[in-house]
């Protein structure tokens, strides 16, 4: 049962890590990124191919994996995400997931089909109430805390911070005081993709890595931030750690059902407190 | 100072300004009165960049406004008090003023003593979230965090909407002491205010200006001013 709990935690922290920037666009742009989940997988390439530039350092790998998606993730705020702010959500749908299609082909010509393998960068087991859990399942679960933390200082204490809670409110208000959202969208846009490509560097080693990755965990990140509400940093991290909790449960009871429990639990969530788009 | 020319605006195919044309000078306050759905929201939307008129032209300073960007009207100078007291409510009384200053680089201290000038209560508040002010409180605080950075003109939706009678009488006195210090554009159905504030006042109705008052005393009477409505 603890082991079921702690691989409960551990995709409820990737789970958080991944979403949490699709909350924030979803939240201040109104914009449904499938291209969230492309980010996820580059991320996860990424930390594949940079691994021996880093000499197998796994740390120096990720942050390098991370920091290499930042142009990726500017070009497509810039030259798709920026042209549908304010228009119908629909349009956001149909050109984000078409850069979606463009990635995983862009992908495959690069990496190729097949999965690749990526080992635990730690490789230390943890005895703890009697069994024993992998240690880089519990700095996930950690890190993920962190960046709950770290974002919630973010959001309270710094301006850039400040206006993206206000934009999350009543974006139109912030751009009567003078103030350019556009541009903070844009930052916002780059720090979710950042984190997006974080969860598939962290998940690379637990799953494989594979062109079509990031659709899965794409479509339980909307029901993670659907569950959360839209832009809601702290509902976004409860949701994310009870869902994960609820695929970790389900699977053990019945494995084929435990991605659909997820959506079984936002249904029912969705009945209670509909959500205002 | 602010000159609208024959503009029209739509939502989509639907027409609902039809060549209006105002004006509103230096200092002056000026009120658009009308019924719900005369466009008087369309306007404002139009004059502060939220929605594009199709014809006609928009000049404030001499420089015509028509086509910026909302955020690049509010830094000209204008600035828009939108309807529904809308304040950022999860944020602090002071985070709001902190967010209005921050993008004309004015102190945060300036920004509140410039709330505080107008509405000295709103010391007490700072430190409450903006969410749990009462509705003329809130009315208040968007006035003043619209006042910051020397503003030349101030569009100001439905003020007094929804509004006690007591909590009127703040607003009033707020609009007041602003007056003639700054020019005011103000959208306002209760005739009382009107009356007792304008220098001039634009009648509409269905999307056009059917009347224009400047004299002092068809603006206090109201079987005068109900007939143009």
């Amino acid at each position: 049962m603890i082991n079921t709990i702690a691989y409960g935690l551990t995709i409820g922290g990737i789970l958080y890590i991944i979403s949490i920037g699709l909350s924030l666009t979803f939240g201040t742009m109104r914009i449904v990124n499938f291209a969230h989940g492309l980010i996820y997988a580059i991320g996860a390439y990424f930390v594949v191919t940079l691994l021996p530039v880093a000499r197998d350092n796994f740390i120096l790998g990720a942050v390098l994996a991370v920091l290499a998606v930042v142009p990726i993730s500017y070009i497509i705020e810039r030259f798709v995400v920026r042209k549908l702010y304010g228009v119908s959500i629909d349009y956001a749908i149909i050109a984000t997931y078409a850069v979606v299609l463009i990635g995983v082909d862009v992908i495959k010509w690069i990496w190729g089909a097949s999965p690749i393998p990526l080992s635990d960068p730690v490789g230390m087991d943890v005895a703890f109430l009697g069994i024993t859990l992998p240690l880089y399942r519990l700095i996930i679960i950690a890190l993920a805390v962190v960046i709950f933390i770290a974002l919630s200082i973010f959001f309270k204490k710094t301006m850039v911070g400040k206006i993206v809670v206000a934009s999350l409110e009543d974006k139109d208000a912030v751009r009567s005081l003078g103030i350019n959202v556009d541009k903070y969208f844009a930052y916002i846009f780059i720090i979710g993709s950042c984190l997006a490509a974080l969860g598939g560097v962290l998940y690379a080693p637990i799953t494989s890595v594979h062109p079509y990755m990031g659709s899965m965990v794409l479509l339980i990140s909307f029901a993670v931030v659907l569950v959360g509400g839209l832009g809601n940093i702290k509902g976004t991290f409860v949701a994310a750690f009870a869902l994960g909790m609820v695929m970790s449960v389900t699977g053990r009871l019945w494995g084929p059902a435990a991605e659909t429990m997820v959506f079984v639990v936002m249904g029912i969530v969705l009945i209670f407190k509909p959500i205002e788009v | 100072m602010l000159s609208v020319t024959n503009i029209d605006t739509s939502y989509g195919h639907a027409k609902v300004l039809h060549g209006i044309t105002l004006e509103v000078l230096s200092g002056q306050t000026v009120f658009i009165a009308g019924r719900n759905g005369a466009g008087k929201t369309t306007l404002l939307k139009s004059i502060a960049g939220f929605l594009k008129p199709s014809e006609g032209s928009i000049t404030f300073d001499n420089q015509s406004i028509l086509g910026l960007a909302p955020e690049k009207i509010a830094l000209s100078g204008i600035r828009y008090v939108f309807q529904d007291k809308r304040v950022f409510s999860q944020l602090s009384v002071r985070e709001n003023l902190e967010l209005a200053a921050y993008p004309l680089k004015v102190g945060v201290a300036d920004a509140i003593a410039k709330t505080v000038s107008i509405y000295p209560k709103i010391e007490k508040f700072l430190n409450l979230r903006a969410g749990s002010l009462s509705g003329g409180q809130r009315q208040i605080l968007l006035i003043g965090r619209a006042l910051i950075g020397e503003p030349k003109l101030l569009l100001i939706d439905e003020p007094t909407e929804g509004l006690a009678a007591g909590t009127i009488n703040d607003i009033l006195n707020v609009l007041a002491s602003m007056k003639g210090k700054v020019s005011l554009l103000i959208v306002e159905q209760n005739l009382s205010v009107v009356g007792m504030l304008a220098d001039k006042v634009y009648m509409m109705k269905e999307g056009k200006i059917v009347r224009e008052v400047t004299d002092k005393a068809q603006m206090n009477d109201k079987v005068i001013m109900e007939q143009c409505l």
